[in-house]
Formats: structure tokens, sequence, C-alpha cells
């Protein structure tokens, strides 16, 4: 019933508001007009409300924004075969004057040249003429007009209310009597989507960027349709980016040629091929595995953790049961420590190595959450949409394994991402946990008896694990022996890559209680390939660390 | 005979002179690239270097130093312990297994005091 009393009010406001005959200018498809690109449709039409006439010609001008819609067509629609017809129609120019329904009284402003048009590129001018012999048919149509919606991009207009006026037009009958005669001033469009989204950039996060260990050019992006995007983020088969690129040196991008109000999906890429790859995983991340894998399902709920952020789970999970079985335990412990001692375990895994990045991200704001079923996926979302007042987007960055965040995006410490039910006590800060402290250790290498030794001398205490990934010249050297000191119940690892040469090289008890001997616990002894005076610059290390029983990273420094 | 008297007479005095020592004069070898004017000091033969360049450790005395190479956020990458003599010795660095990028030689003694530093470029 509301309904309907709306309805009648409507109709009543619009017949009233012509009480005169008059000449308007209506969307015959408003509605289904939405985004850049679609067709509208206006129609011109005479009415004669009050039979106040008995109109045989009529003439009037109208402009359309021609920087925002496109002349597709004019199509008559007076059906008498025997109206003359005819439109004329200038571009670059606009009407001098205000609007108003007052139809006729524009014209005659027209006509005494008291409004003029003036010159303007960003309008064209339609003018249509229509005579008959018989009246004509009061709600009839004379003429449709066809545009095509335009991008506003690059233009003076930031939407699209202003795209058709009516400039002035009267109404005769067949005596020349003039018709008093009123019209619609003005035509918009609202809620236009699409277009070109101009400039849009994206950033990357990921503490491998602001700790500068990595290069922002070293990750590409591809951009894909969302529609194109399947389940698990996966691009459909068949499907191909619309853009690709790197990003600068300081992780950002900018892309052209996007649409606005399009769904798009990044996936980010880092070059999985370079060195620093190697030292992404190393045996902190190994203690946090090790320590969840002893920690979980402790409790009979099962619901105790060690982690600190719901994401770690799913960078601690690189052996897979199944799918992905979001349960980190002693296989995915066993895999980082193969990893570390370069030892193939014949099992698949999701360790991010050298050759083997093994990477993920998403919309920054919303990586690392997980939905009311516990899902990662929900946070693992990199859809963006360019719209006029958002062109700018941020995403995180992860490598599987990466458990302590070294060369990862670590998500906000706030209850989103956070773990807020830590069962596990003896649990650092988290500032003190994923920010190593500082020790200082002395590594050298000398000539001793033809010999070039390798020492790592440590005064640290407390380190249950320990890591050095070294470098050595292979051209020059030749690795003979790895001497270890470091406890009777550590377990040691060498990684030898002698293709690369690349060794490294460290210590993790797994019982977490015994710590790494002070003094030398390491030598590496090199027999050299060529006469070498000294050894400047024949081994060099990339990384230096330990960690504590509580995970704490400890970043090994030399004076 | 008043002749070869005179002969014998000079040749007895002259054997009998006592003979001009020639000792060996070592001369450093120092390249003219690697010479460091002052008393102690590091200096490469070349600051652009491939696989290997020349240096010249000047020391003030016989003693252990240690020469290292750091990054450009001053980190230490690699770190030789040596021993050597006072004054000018020739060696080497090489930077087959550097990273492509600029480095800081530097010369210490071997607690850490710095006797000097020159920059290089691995290529």
């Amino acid at each position: 019933m509301k309904k309907l009393l709306l309805t009648l009010v409507s109709v009543l406001f619009t017949l009233s508001s012509f009480s005169q005959s008059y000449i308007k200018a209506e969307k015959v498809n408003g509605s289904s007009v939405t985004q850049v690109g679609d067709t509208l449709v206006v129609k011109l039409q005479y009415g004669d409300p009050n039979s106040l006439g008995n109109a045989k010609l009529t003439q009037f001008d109208f402009q359309y924004n021609n920087k925002l819609l496109s002349l597709v067509s004019r199509d008559w629609q007076i059906t008498s075969s025997s109206a003359q017809k005819a439109y004329n129609s200038w571009t670059g120019y606009k009407w001098g004057g205000t609007f108003s329904t007052d139809l006729d009284g524009q014209y005659s402003d027209f006509i005494s040249q008291s409004t003029v048009y003036g010159s303007n590129a960003d309008w064209s001018v339609e003018r249509v003429t229509v005579q008959d012999v018989t009246a004509f048919t009061a709600g009839g149509e004379f003429i449709q007009y066809k545009f095509k919606v335009k991008d506003k991009a690059g233009t003076n207009y930031s939407d699209y209310s202003d795209i058709l006026y009516l400039n002035w037009g009267y109404l005769k009958q067949g005596d020349g009597t003039a018709i008093a005669t009123e019209g619609n001033a003005k035509m918009g469009l609202t809620g236009i989507t699409g277009g070109d989204a101009g400039d849009v950039t994206l950033k990357i996060f990921s503490n491998a960027l602001s700790e500068s260990a990595i290069d922002g050019t070293d990750y590409t992006y591809n951009v894909y349709l969302k529609s194109d995007i399947g389940d698990g983020n996966q691009v459909n088969q068949g499907a191909s980016a619309v853009k690709t690129g790197n990003y600068d040196a300081s992780g950002e991008a900018t892309i052209s040629g996007l649409e606005n109000d399009t769904e798009y999906f990044v996936w980010n890429f880092i070059d999985g091929s370079q060195d620093y790859m190697d030292d992404v995983v190393t045996v902190s991340d190994l203690a946090l595995v090790f320590a969840e894998a002893i920690g979980a399902g402790s409790t009979p709920n099962g619901s105790s953790t060690t982690f600190d952020y719901h994401i770690q789970t799913f960078m601690a999970n690189v052996f897979h049961d199944s799918a992905f079985d979001g349960k980190v335990d002693f296989k995915d412990s066993y895999e980082i420590l193969a990893h570390l001692q370069g030892v193939t375990s014949g099992n698949s895994n999701y360790v991010s190595k050298k050759g083997g990045a093994v990477q993920s991200g998403g919309t920054k704001s919303i990586f690392g959450t997980v939905d009311s079923n516990g899902s990662y996926f929900a946070g693992l979302d990199a859809t963006f949409k360019p719209t006029d007042s958002n062109k700018s987007f941020q995403f995180a960055h992860v490598l599987i394994g990466d458990v302590n965040f070294s060369h990862s995006y670590q998500p906000a410490s706030t209850s989103d991402f956070q773990i807020s039910s830590m069962i596990i006590g003896n649990s650092p800060s988290l500032s003190a946990k994923y920010n190593p402290i500082q020790q200082n250790v002395d590594l050298t290498s000398q000539i001793v008896d033809g010999e070039v030794i390798f020492s790592i001398n440590s005064e640290v205490v407390g380190m249950i694990g320990t890591q050095f990934n070294i470098v050595y010249d292979g051209t020059r050297l030749e690795l003979k022996n790895v001497v270890f000191d470091t406890g009777n119940e550590m377990t040691n690892f060498a990684n030898h890559i002698e293709e690369e040469g690349k060794i490294n090289i460290g210590s993790f008890d797994q019982q977490f209680t015994q710590t790494v001997k002070t003094g030398t616990p390491y030598q590496l002894i090199f027999t050299p390939l060529v006469e070498l005076s000294n050894t400047s610059g024949l081994i060099s290390f990339k990384v230096n660390e330990g960690v504590k029983a509580d995970g704490t990273q400890i970043k090994l420094n030399m004076e | 005979m008043k002749k070869l008297l005179t002969l014998l007479v000079l040749l007895t005095l002259t054997s009998c002179m006592k003979d001009d020592i020639m000792e060996p004069v070592f001369v450093s070898e120092v390249p003219e690239a690697l010479l460091i004017d002052e008393l102690v000091g590091i200096k490469l033969e070349s600051t652009i270097v491939s696989s290997e360049v020349r240096m010249n450790v000047k020391l003030p005395n016989d003693g252990t130093y240690r020469v290292k190479i750091r990054d450009l956020d001053n980190s230490l990458i690699s770190q030789e312990k040596l021993t050597a003599q006072e004054g000018d010795n020739i060696l080497s660095v090489y930077t087959s297994s550097l990273d492509k990028s600029s480095f800081t030689l530097e010369l210490t003694d071997v607690n850490h005091n710095v006797i000097g530093r020159t920059v290089f470029v691995n290529q």
C-alpha cells in the first residue's frame, strides 16, 4: 500500500511539474547504465498533459558532454509518415546562459542573441527539428540518442552528474502559434564504475626489506583478474596475468592500465635463485618449530601452542600429511633439521631455500588472521580493487619455514593476528623474541703449517643452537675437515655445498638443555689449491646466529 | 832489475792493503702503486678488483694483526689473522667468493685498534 501511494505521488508530481506542454529528455535505460562502456539511451519526448496545444512544429537544442559520452547513433521514433525531421550537430560549443525548465523562454534568449553559444571543447550541441501536418501525439517520442559512457580518467570531471542539458526549445501549432513549452534542464548519471584506474601503487612488506637484507627489485608482481583465481588462491588453468613487473628498490610498484572498480588478485614472488635464500631458514626457526612440536597437544584440549602468531603454524607446517594439515609436529622440525644438515629427507617439503622459495602473502591489513573455522586462507587473500578514492594497496610477503620472520612480514602485535591464549610459560616478550640480541664472537682465518684454518671462537653462553653459513673460495681452497668441539651431547651439522663453495655448520640440542661450549667450538681446515701468501677474502660469513632455549635469536657479531 | 824490484815492492804493498767490504744492500721491492708514505697503513694496488688484488700492509712492529673486510653497513664479513713483520708486507686480497659489491678493507692490531682503512669494489 505504501508503495502504491508513493507511486501515485510520484506520478502526480511528474504531471504537476509540467503544467504546460513540454519537451523532455529522459533516460530509457538509466538503471542499467552502471559502468564505463555501457550504452545510455536518451529519448526526446513530447508531452501535453493539459491538452494545451495542437503542436505540429518543434525545435530544440540540447548539449551533451563529449568527454563523458560518445555519440553512437540517432534513431527517429516519430511514426508519422508525413513528418519532416532533421537534426544538426556541432562539436565544441556550449550554451552560454543558465539552464531552466523554461525552454521557450530560453529560446527567446537565443533568438534575441541575449544568450549565445560559446566555444567549449567538452560539449557538443544537437539541434532537432520536426514538422508535421498532423499534430504530434502527446507522450510520443521524437528521437532517441544512444551514447557510450566514456572513462572519466584524464578528464576534468570527477563524476557523471553533468552529461546532458536541454538548452532551449519550442512547440508551435500549425499556424505558427507558440505553445508555452517547458523542459527538464539537466541529466546526469550516478554510480558509474570502471574506467582506467590510472596509477595504482602496490607496496610489499617484509622484514627482509626493512632490514635491507633484500633489495625490493627481487620481488615481482603478477596481477590477475580476481575472476581468474580459484580455490586456495590458485590461478585457474589457462588464465594469465594482466600485469606483471618488478617492485622498485623500496618495494613499491606503480601500475597503470588497471580498471577502476574491478577486482584483482596479486601474487607476489621473490627471486628464489638468490644466494640469500639459503639464509632464510636457520637454526632459530628450527628451535621455534621444535619447541612447537614438543609443546603441541600438551593439554587435553589440544589448544596449547608456543607460537605467538596464528600465521606461524602455516609457516612452520613444512611437511604436509595431507594437502595442508595445519599441524606442526616432529615431522616438520625434522624437515628443517634435514635442510640445515643438507640431508635429503626423501619427503616433499616446503622449506624455503635457494632454488625453492615457498612463498605466500596477502593484503597486509588482514594477512595472518584466521576465520571462525581457524582457516588461514581468509588472511592470505591478496584481492584489491582500485576505486576513485583508493589507488594504493599494501601486501605482506612471507617465506615458508621462516617462522621467526627474519625474511618475512611479521604481523602487528594485536589480537587480530596474535594468539591470545598462550599456555606455555616462560616465553620472553614479543619484542625480545623476534628482535635478536647481539653477542660478539671472533671468526678468523689464518695459514698454519701450510693449511688454512678458519676458527669460530665464542665466549657466548646459553646457546642451545648455533648456525654459521660460510662461503669460501672454491678455486683456491678445498675443504679438508670440520672439527667440532661443542660438547658431548650437542647434535652438530655440517652442510657442505661444494660446487658453490658453501658450508653451513652449527649445532642444536633437541632437548633444549645442553648449550654450545665456549672456546673454539668449530674449526674448518682447508687445503690450499694454489700458493697463498695470506687468506684475506678467501672465507666470508653470511649467517652467524645462535638461539636460546626460550627461542630468542642471538645475532653473533664480529668486532 | 830496478824496474822489477819496484814492481815487486808495489805488488807487496798492494797485497797488504785492507779490502773494501762490499756488503749486500737489500732494497724493499714495493711496487710504486703500493708505496705508503706514512709510517703505517694499508693500500691496495687497485681500487677496482676482480678475483685478486695485491695489498701492502705497512706495520709498526713485528706481530699479529687482523685484516678485516666489511660490507656497506659495516658488518664484518671476512677476517684474517696474520703474523707479519715491521714495515711493508706485500700480500693479497682474494675476492672471487665475495659478492659483487663495494667493501671496506681494514687493518687493525690484534685488539681491534684500527691502523688503516681503504675501500675497494669487487666486480
